[in-house]
């Protein structure tokens, strides 16, 4: 059972007890490790061969490595802030980039998420983690968790956005009355609105909004 | 080495629990909106509640201008929101921090200014790049690392000043001493060692603040607006 | 020791005559005081073979002097800082990671990846690695900078530490060094690329790694 520990923010330390114990990491996400480590390049990334076909057509650049072997290895991504989040049979979407490291026992898939990723520009999918066991999620800077819940609604900038869980319903907004004055970019922003009841989790960034200005 | 992965409980925020006008955690900030604020475009991560959000100067919020800009300067770079909620600030994950105005002054470099409540009046400074807060209020800058506050007399790097108050405007200082004397001489003839980078400072003397970011690195430049052509206005820069 | 964290980003530093301190160039954001900044040449001591290997090693990081009275502020790319003491240890070092130490250190080159000497500097030319580190040692402190901070990872007897070379930042202590390659580790990266070695550091020591695999 491999076990998580966050060395500060920034570095994840996942212990490796050998055997069958295995993580998935993002590629070359290893910064460190001592006693014995195997790497395996995972092609297509999801789970099975649907998984693999989405990615294909998706244009989904995920790529992943199987980490397998016995010590403590450690992984981190370019200064990123990183959370972990314990599913117990819950469904984590969240942005392929920003998904560092996941517990064996978790599946990874894709899943159309409509507009907000044609905002971003990096396509019209999402990564989702389900099963039972750890994930670690990065963001640049620490992520705030944010919750939804009746009647109290949620709107995000589209670069913020790290991931959520829950039963939420995602739209799309734009336009919310936004108008430059001097005519200069598009003169329209956009937003995502979250409702229903659950968790988003956004960072301190806008760095990736290429749609929004606002 | 076997157990369970010890997982702190997240703190997770809402409508309710998110700060007032407070920090979130060293790199975001929560305004709680009821009325205007005014914020440079591309700051805000996430709101609750009903907020709107305008271009400055268009329409109806012509005389906002006036009222809290006081020159025709990069407007827009700005948007206002408007209503009720609980507004989320961040800047590229730069260390935000928000600073208290009591019928004072303050003056900031145009790029780290993230936000201010219309109670402040802004202004182009005398210092090209430089935009002048006056009033009373709060004001929400963004820097890269902490910001680490000085009392004159002290040199800084031009690239690593964020900005000052109530202290009198800097001057700038050259130092050259290196360039004396016989190696000097040899230095300045052939260029052989090269120059340190740092020959020129700004200096301030007198009495008051200054503020000074953790790294020469600039925050990305926001035209502060132009300033009229003619004799005695020192120019853009 | 001259050397106190303001912030995970900001170091200060004191001078007082009849010392002086190296730092990066460029990398004084404040001072008060009557300080003076010098470009050096050869960055101290080291003499001409230091200089020659750090032309090999392309290591030239050009140092400035800093001498005088008075407090200085060094910080440098928004990386973070790390002061760390030296009491009769050497502290191997990329140069272009050192922000600042003091004058009082001694200072020299060791190639990275077989022990040092001719054949791995030339080694390290044919592989293009540029694994040269500077050394610092004696008793003295030094600002080592990193890019989202470090953590510092024991190395013991038996239990060696490998690090991606672009993550790697700095080690002290009776340490040797390797280039090798975890199973898997080649198709993963791709073999042409810098990247498809590690760092295998054995002994007894401490090695300081970065939180990102960008070198700075």
């Amino acid at each position: 059972m491999a076990r998580f520990r966050l060395e500060g923010s920034k570095v994840l330390a996942v212990t490796l007890a050998g055997g069958g114990d295995v993580v998935k990491a993002k590629n070359g996400a290893m910064v460190a490790y001592d006693g014995e480590m195997t790497f395996k390049k995972l092609t297509g990334g999801g789970d099975g061969l649907r998984g693999m076909v989405t990615r294909r057509l998706t244009g989904e650049q995920m790529e992943v490595m199987q980490v397998k072997g016995q010590g403590t290895c450690f992984f981190a991504d370019r200064a990123s802030d990183i959370s972990l989040v314990r599913l117990n049979g819950e469904k984590l979407h969240v942005e392929a980039s920003n998904l560092l490291c996941t517990e064996g026992g978790l599946r990874t898939g894709t899943t159309f998420t409509g507009l907000r990723g044609a905002s971003q520009g990096n396509g019209l999918f999402t990564t989702t983690v389900e099963g039972t066991g750890l994930a670690a999620v990065l963001s640049d800077g620490p992520a705030v968790l944010l919750r939804v819940s009746s009647g109290m609604p949620l709107q995000v900038d589209p670069g913020a956005y790290v991931a959520h869980q829950g039963d939420l319903r995602q739209s799309f907004q734009s336009g919310v009355n936004f108008r430059t004055v001097l005519g200069e970019g598009s003169g329209e922003s956009f937003q995502v609105r979250f409702e229903g009841e659950g968790v988003v989790y956004v960072q301190p960034s806008e760095r990736n909004t290429l749609g929004g200005d606002l | 080495m076997s157990g369970e992965s010890p997982v702190h409980e997240p703190v997770v925020f809402d409508a309710r629990t998110l700060p007032v006008n407070d920090n979130v955690n060293p790199y975001a900030f929560s305004v709680d909106l009821d009325g205007r604020w005014f914020l440079q475009k591309g700051k805000m991560i996430a709101y609750y509640g009903q907020i709107d959000f305008h271009g400055i100067g268009h329409g109806p919020l012509d005389h906002l201008i006036a009222a809290s800009f006081h020159s025709p300067l990069h407007a827009a770079d700005w948007v206002v929101a408007e209503g009720k909620g609980r507004l989320l600030l961040a800047d590229r994950a730069f260390d935000v921090n928000s600073f208290d105005l009591d019928d004072g002054n303050l003056t900031v470099r145009s790029g780290n200014l993230l936000a201010f409540e219309p109670s402040l009046s802004l202004k182009q400074s005398i210092v090209p790049g430089f935009l002048t807060l006056i009033g009373t209020g709060k004001f929400i800058a963004a820097s890269n690392g902490e910001v680490h506050f000085m009392e004159p007399p002290v040199r800084v790097d031009p690239q690593a000043l964020v900005g000052w108050a109530d202290c009198p405007s800097p001057c700038h200082h050259y130092d050259h001493a290196y360039l004396q004397g016989v190696l000097g001489g040899i230095r300045a003839m052939t260029g052989l060692g090269g120059a340190s980078g740092e020959e020129h400072q700004f200096d301030f003397v007198g009495q008051g603040t200054v503020l000074i970011q953790s790294t020469e690195m600039l925050l990305a430049e926001r035209n502060a607006g132009a300033v009229p052509d003619q004799a005695g206005v020192p120019g853009p820069g | 020791m001259p050397f106190r964290e303001l912030s995970a980003k900001l170091v200060e530093a004191r001078v007082a005559p009849g010392e002086r301190l190296f730092s990066q160039r460029g990398a004084m954001v404040g001072y008060r005081g009557e300080v003076r900044f010098t470009p050096s040449i050869q960055g101290g001591q080291g003499g001409w073979m230091s200089m020659i290997g750090r032309r090999v090693a392309n290591e030239a990081t050009p140092l400035m002097t800093v001498e005088g009275q008075g407090t200085v502020l060094f910080g440098h790319g928004g990386h973070h800082v790390e002061v760390v003491e030296l009491d009769g240890q050497t502290l191997c070092v990329e140069a272009d990671r050192l922000l600042a130490f003091d004058g009082s250190l001694q200072q020299g080159t060791l190639f990275l990846g077989r022990d040092g000497g001719v054949r791995g500097m030339v080694r390290g030319q044919i592989s293009g690695q540029g694994l040269f580190t500077t050394t610092l040692s004696g008793h003295g402190s030094a600002a080592v900078m990193a890019h989202g901070g470090i953590i510092q990872l024991p190395i013991a007897p038996g239990r060696p530490v490998h690090v991606d070379p672009q993550a790697y930042v700095a080690h002290f202590g009776d340490v040797r060094n390797k280039l090798t390659t975890a199973l898997g580790w080649r198709e993963l990266v791709g073999r042409g690329s810098g990247e498809a070695f590690q760092l295998e550091l054995s002994g007894e020591g401490m090695v300081f790694v970065q939180a990102s695999e960008e070198k700075l």
